[in-house]
């Protein structure tokens, strides 16, 4: 085990480093002209662009900047951000935000996985009864609206109607928090709800139930027991996985309610040319990403021993 | 040090008919002074408290803690002031940091740390006196040094040293003041090591800048700059204080935020969350202890206008602009709350106009003879600019009084004024002979004189080879739906007004950078673009359009004139170059240099070598009262929480109605 | 389940006449496959109801486009007529430049269908394919397995930014883009079953009979995929859209010549509190497509399962 784990923490450095220099790449192939701003390029002359552009090692070739970046990353050294924050840290401007998107992120998964989990159980337990109908129409509900418009409704129905600030913020930290979570939840809660209906609907037909059943067994036991316990464990290799990008926070939601995390970091950055931020963000959550499936097969192991990561370490 | 002063007054008095002449001096400014008189320099030096136009609302009860927005595309990118560039975040850092000169709401130039200035030789050295008891305070208020002459020597080597600012802020002193460019590539041979360690004596040396004491600071320009002392609002003359940089080092200084930087202005931030809210607090060590300064102004990052409008609704913003949709929603409804709460904004400080592309290629790279012999004609330019009704294009940013959007002169009005007060915008729309507003028809337009000139325009063309409609390509970007919507606005205006069988206005994409793309290749027919001031000089807007200049913005790059060789389009260009080197000729008295400027604009606009368009007037409900805010055409000045006239209650379309005239009223006189 | 035992059963009881095709039929197995998701299909009369719902949908936005009262290439700006609630000249009003938005919403459903289409069709198409050799020949997993996590480690938004700056936004450009970064799920899916099923006794069995690989994949394989991939397809639909949908509201969507609902549903967002209208038609539609989508998707994946079948 200990082996297969160290194989498999390598494997998933090189594909982290190869994910990273793919960007690198991807990034040094926009023209120059964008590192500026429509300000900048309005009134800098085409010397003092080459100026700026040389001062912040941006006219070396790909190569030697690449070189350049994989001698600071040995250091640890992420760069400093451009434009997001000038002259600051990559790590710093990351290290202010990501809190706030990893709270909000775990309070709206920690409620939706509650909900979610047992909304799935009772639809499973009253499958095509009307339990099961009111879920799957608000699973659907939630699917065909698209967040644009469902965010928009939450946060009028909410600020108007309930009076519930419409602003994060960090004086008034918990009320402010309510309509963002709501928003992840919603989501998310039908996720969860779906895919629980769908194993646990999946091992109830399974014949070891059916035995269960002749057996005389109460459906509350084979329900707990058994098809909650197997139904769980391929939802178990998503947990971790989504439990550490909370931390990459939510695009839209973060956007609509100013909330200060790490949603909108992202396209700002690539919409600024910030280039290190957005090398930096990749490489946190691709290592995350990774880090978390990893994680997830363990969880799985857990919840099913059959498994064995050794073994089968080829197939996954 | 007394000595000093008085043999400084006098300079200064001496200076003053120059400057008060030019209306760069704060002769026209509050107090009630007469313009023109020697001792406004000093008399006003005591701070400004414009109540001109408190007189309508005066009896309301101001705010006392402002709530105001910024979408969250306006984010601050530095806390450095050297550094920025950007006008998103000099709006913030003008209320954190204090230059040598401000402005009054009307414009004109007032002290701020220099209590008096002047020039003796036409504008060749400036002498600025600096007050005393200036301190630098942290982000809690507490002093931590002196604020002197030593600060804008540190402020102006850091931005012309190359390996400390990259080259950030460097085109205005490199223009102006003497040795500026010389040090800059000096500290570009040096390596970065060398040129962040020196000390300031190779730069005293070299840079027309001194400090015969601690309160007295000299600029020495190439030539002779009139209008030096406008440039002086601008964040490129700022201060810096040594003892922060030694503090934070020179990493730490670029990277400084609002925790550990030094504020000298009116407030500073105590509160910094990006992308969500900012806090600023009076600075109770500002030096104008007589302005009025609200104890805290806080800046919340709103998703988009929509949201803003909402926070307004329910009581949590002080301000809001308002969308086309949202405006019309409130002025059609006469039940709707804020009905009678509309107010026009001011504009912008931009002067928009259409600048043509005189060598326009098509996309695959050959030459657009036909569009290209079309816009050398000037029937043909002429017939855009007496028949080319913008009206409901201006209808997209103005819905209401959409007019009020017509922009007939280059320069940008309230940027000059002449010594008896006219308005040099007004001056040049009397020249022009342009009609008055009268909310119904743009005033330049004449459909005779366009038909006229269409019909004239045609047939000299198509004995050339011009083949009609003749099309115009038109570059917005790709993702910007508000930017279709204002091009097929703009798109059925030509169609109605110019007529299908002249030009057909093509809607072209680009994706993102109009520069890379549209500019470069050289593909547009035209591009609206709208020229904000650096300094306080008609040679800002005219002479960007002069031809054989490399220097000269739209010249260069977007009218690509200086590639015209041959034809009449070159002899007016060369004329019109002429009478603006005629008028930067003219140091020694304002007034004619202005009335130079004036003819070589008059000359430029009646032959349409680029056309007017329009001015940026929006619609907002608002507890602020616009024309209390300090509303200079240059600078970084105007977004300064300082003397705002404020009314818990918001202001009624009535009122702000009254002091709307009493401000233009307050101006004329 | 239990219906179906029953009638083999009955089947199994009954005598049956000879004859040579039935024989032959029997003798290879050979029953059709499709023929019996149809038959298991057609049983299901809401998911076929939503079926033609779903092609009404379509034919009826040509048909609206015809009978609409303008043509979308001919629409003209004009203030005066901005925010008209709908009416008899207007059927859905008109929007905030005064253009009828009936034709705009059938034109957007229009586009929005047919690249939510080609995109899903697309991703099948490739993701199928990867994952089959993915799956089966074990030497490319490493491989395979290397190239999904690059792949899937990178933010799609960073590759929509960057196409769209370095090539442009046009309908053909984002269906091939939205297809390159969408098909690594569904290959993923097809890969883990392939593997499951690769070597079962039948396989080995029809391996030593000297089957070939491609038969195998097709005819012994395929089939346990179908329901897999018909469920990631039925749900790819909608997620197209609302990709879509928030790439426009980035400015990362369709170029502006080619509305979609993704960008009506986007322009609406500012106006829908004033002309709730403006926001509720496009909602409507991505809704009833999204809804068919998933329950057609549910049924026809039952359907296909050749275990409900035999």
């Amino acid at each position: 085990m200990a082996k297969y784990t160290i194989k498999r923490l390598l494997q998933s450095a090189v594909t982290v480093l190869i994910v990273v220099t793919i960007v690198f790449l991807l990034l040094r192939l926009l023209p120059t002209d964008y590192y500026f701003t429509e300000d900048q390029l309005m009134k800098f002359t085409d010397q003092q662009k080459h100026d700026a552009l040389e001062a912040a090692g941006l006219l070396d070739s790909p190569g030697k900047q690449l070189i350049h970046f994989y001698g600071r990353l040995l250091h640890f050294d992420l760069g400093e951000s451009r434009r997001i924050q000038h002259g600051v840290a990559v790590t710093k401007v990351i290290g202010s935000k990501f809190t706030v998107s990893m709270r909000l992120g775990m309070i709206s998964m920690a409620i939706s996985l509650v909900i979610g989990v047992s909304m799935g159980i009772i639809q499973a337990r009253f499958k095509d009864k009307i339990p099961d109908y009111i879920g799957t129409v608000y699973t659907i509900f939630v699917n065909a609206v698209p967040g644009l418009v469902s965010y928009s409704l939450v946060l009028i129905f909410g600020s108007r109607v309930l009076g519930l600030p419409s602003m994060y913020s960090t004086r008034k930290a918990t009320e402010s928090s309510i309509l963002p979570i709501v928003c992840l939840a919603m989501t998310s809660i039908a996720y969860y709800a779906l895919w629980t209906r769908r194993y646990m609907v999946d091992e109830i037909n399974k014949d070891y139930i059916k035995l269960a059943r002749v057996k005389g067994m109460s459906t509350k036991t084979i329900m707990v027991k058994h098809v909650l316990r197997n139904a769980f464990v391929p939802l178990a290799q998503y947990i971790p996985a989504s439990l550490l990008l909370t931390i990459s926070g939510s695009l839209l939601v973060e956007r609509f309610f100013s909330v200060p995390g790490m949603g909108p970091l992202l396209t700002d950055a690539i919409n600024r040319y910030d280039t290190n931020v957005v090398q930096a963000l990749v490489m946190l959550y691709a290592s995350l990403g990774i880090i978390g499936v990893f994680l997830g097969d363990i969880l799985m192991m857990i919840f099913d021993p059959r498994i064995t990561l050794v073994d089968k370490g080829g197939t996954r | 040090m007394r000595k000093s002063v008085s043999k400084m007054v006098a300079v200064v008095a001496a200076a003053a008919l120059v400057l008060s002449g030019c209306g760069g001096g704060s002769g026209q400014s509050t107090q009630g002074t007469t313009a023109g008189s020697q001792d406004t320099q000093s008399t006003t030096a005591a701070g400004s408290a414009p109540e001109t136009t408190a007189a309508p609302v005066s009896d309301t009860e101001p705010i006392k803690d402002m709530v105001t927005y910024e979408t969250q595309n306006r984010e601050v990118e530095t806390f450095n002031i050297l550094y920025s560039q950007s006008a998103t975040d000099l709006q913030v850092l003008t209320n954190m940091y204090e230059g040598l000169l401000s402005n009054d709401p009307k414009g004109q130039l007032v002290p701020a740390l220099a209590e008096e200035w002047g020039t003796e030789d036409g504008g060749l050295t400036w002498t600025f006196k600096l007050r005393q008891g200036v301190k630098w305070v942290d982000i809690n208020g507490n002093e931590k040094a002196d604020c002197n002459a030593q600060d804008f020597i540190t402020g102006l080597e850091w931005i012309l040293n190359y390996h400390k600012n990259s080259s950030a802020n460097t085109s205005m002193p490199m223009e102006l003041i003497k040795g500026a460019s010389e040090y800059y590539e000096y500290t570009k041979s040096l390596s970065a090591e060398e040129a962040t360690t020196m000390d300031n004596s190779k730069f005293l040396e070299m840079v027309g800048i001194a400090a015969p004491d601690d309160y007295t600071l000299v600029y020495t320009c190439i030539t002779e700059k009139p209008y030096f002392d406008t440039v002086t609002t601008y964040n490129c003359l700022y201060p810096a204080p040594k003892a922060l940089i030694d503090e934070l080092g020179v990493e730490g200084f670029i990277a400084m935020n609002n925790e550990n930087m030094w504020y000298n202005g009116a407030y500073t931030m105590t509160s910094y969350i990006q992308g969500n809210e900012k806090i600023f607090t009076k600075n109770e060590s500002y030096w104008d202890k007589d302005c009025s300064l609200f104890d805290t102004v806080t800046v919340k990052m709103v998703e988009s206008t929509d949201v803003a409008y909402q926070l307004y609704q329910s009581g949590e913003l002080d301000n809001t602009i308002l969308t086309e949709s949202n405006l019309n929603t409130i002025y059609n409804s006469t039940s709707n709350e804020f009905h009678d709460q509309l107010v026009e904004m001011r504009p912008t400080k931009y002067s928009f106009q259409i600048h043509f592309n005189y060598d326009k290629r098509n996309e695959d790279g050959s030459v657009d003879t036909n569009w290209n012999t079309a816009i050398a004609n000037t029937a043909f330019r002429q017939a855009w600019y007496y028949g080319l009704d913008l009206t409901a294009w201006y209808g997209r940013t103005n819905s209401i009084n959409p007019l009020k959007c017509e922009n007939n002169a280059y320069t940008m009005q309230g940027l000059i004024t002449f010594s008896d007060g006219t308005e040099y915008s007004k001056y040049i729309e009397q020249q022009l002979g342009i009609k008055d507003y009268d909310g119904e028809n743009m005033r330049r337009i004449d459909k005779d004189k366009a038909a006229e000139l269409k019909a004239q325009a045609m047939e000299e063309l198509s004995a050339q080879g011009v083949t009609f409609p003749v099309g115009v390509d038109y570059y917005i970007a790709a993702s910007n739906q508000t930017q279709l919507d204002s091009a097929l606005v703009l798109q059925q205006a030509f169609s109605d007004s110019l007529g299908d069988d002249f030009v057909v206005l093509n809607i072209k994409t680009y994706v993102s950078s109009l520069v890379k793309e549209v500019r470069e290749p050289r593909l547009h027919s035209f591009v609206i673009n709208g020229w904000g001031a650096d300094y306080g000089d008609p040679q800002n807007y005219l002479g960007q359009e002069v031809y054989g200049e490399d220097n000269a913005y739209y010249s260069a790059n977007y009218s690509n004139a200086n590639d015209l060789t041959e034809g009449e389009i070159v002899d007016i260009y060369k004329e019109y170059s002429e009478l603006v080197a005629k008028a930067n000729a003219i140091n020694d008295d304002l007034d004619a240099r202005y009335k130079a400027y004036a003819e070589a604009e008059v000359y430029f606009i009646q032959n349409a070598l680029a056309i007017p368009c329009y001015y940026n007037i929006q619609w907002q409900l608002t507890r602020v009262n616009d024309y209390s805010k300090i509303n200079a055409m240059y600078g970084i000045q105007n977004n300064k929480y300082k003397n705002w006239e404020t009314s818990v209650d918001a202001y009624t379309t009535e009122q702000y109605d009254a002091i709307a005239k009493a401000y233009e009223e307050g101006t004329a006189n | 389940m239990e219906d179906n035992k029953q009638i083999n059963e009955e089947e199994l009881f009954s005598f049956v006449e000879y004859s040579p095709e039935e024989a032959e039929r029997i003798g290879y197995s050979d029953y059709s496959y499709w023929k019996s998701v149809f038959q298991s299909f057609l049983k299901k009369k809401a998911a076929v109801a939503l079926t033609v719902i779903f092609f009404a949908l379509v034919i009826f936005s040509f048909i609206a486009l015809a009978i609409g009262k303008y043509d979308y290439k001919a629409l003209v700006p004009d203030s005066k007529l901005a925010f008209i609630k709908p009416n008899g000249e207007y059927w859905f009003g008109t929007d905030n430049l005064g253009r009828d938005y009936w034709c705009q919403v059938w034109y957007a459903a229009q586009t929005s269908i047919k690249l939510a289409v080609l995109v899903a069709f697309g991703e099948c198409f490739v993701g199928i394919t990867i994952g089959c050799i993915w799956g089966y020949v074990r030497r490319l997993d490493r491989v395979f397995t290397e190239i999904y996590n690059v792949i899937n480690n990178i933010p799609t938004i960073i590759y929509m930014t960057l196409i769209a700056l370095m090539i442009g936004q046009s309908f053909f450009i984002m269906s091939v883009s939205l297809i390159a970064f969408g098909w690594l799920t569904m290959a993923r899916n097809v890969r883990n079953l392939v593997i499951m099923y690769r070597d079962r006794e039948y396989n080995l069995a029809s391996r030593c009979l000297g089957t070939s690989i491609g038969r195998i994949l097709v005819k012994n394989i395929f089939p346990y995929l179908i329901s897999v991939v018909i469920l990631r397809l039925a749900l790819s639909i909608p997620g197209t859209i609302t990709l879509e949908s928030t790439l426009s509201y980035l400015g990362l969507g369709l170029g502006i010549d080619t509305p979609s609902l993704g960008i009506l549903l986007r322009n609406a967002r500012s106006y829908f509190l004033d002309y709730p209208y403006l926001l509720i038609f496009p909602a409507v539609i991505v809704s009833v497509i999204t809804i068919t989508f998933y329950l057609i998707g549910n049924a026809f994946s039952d359907a296909a399962d050749p275990r409900n079948h035999v």
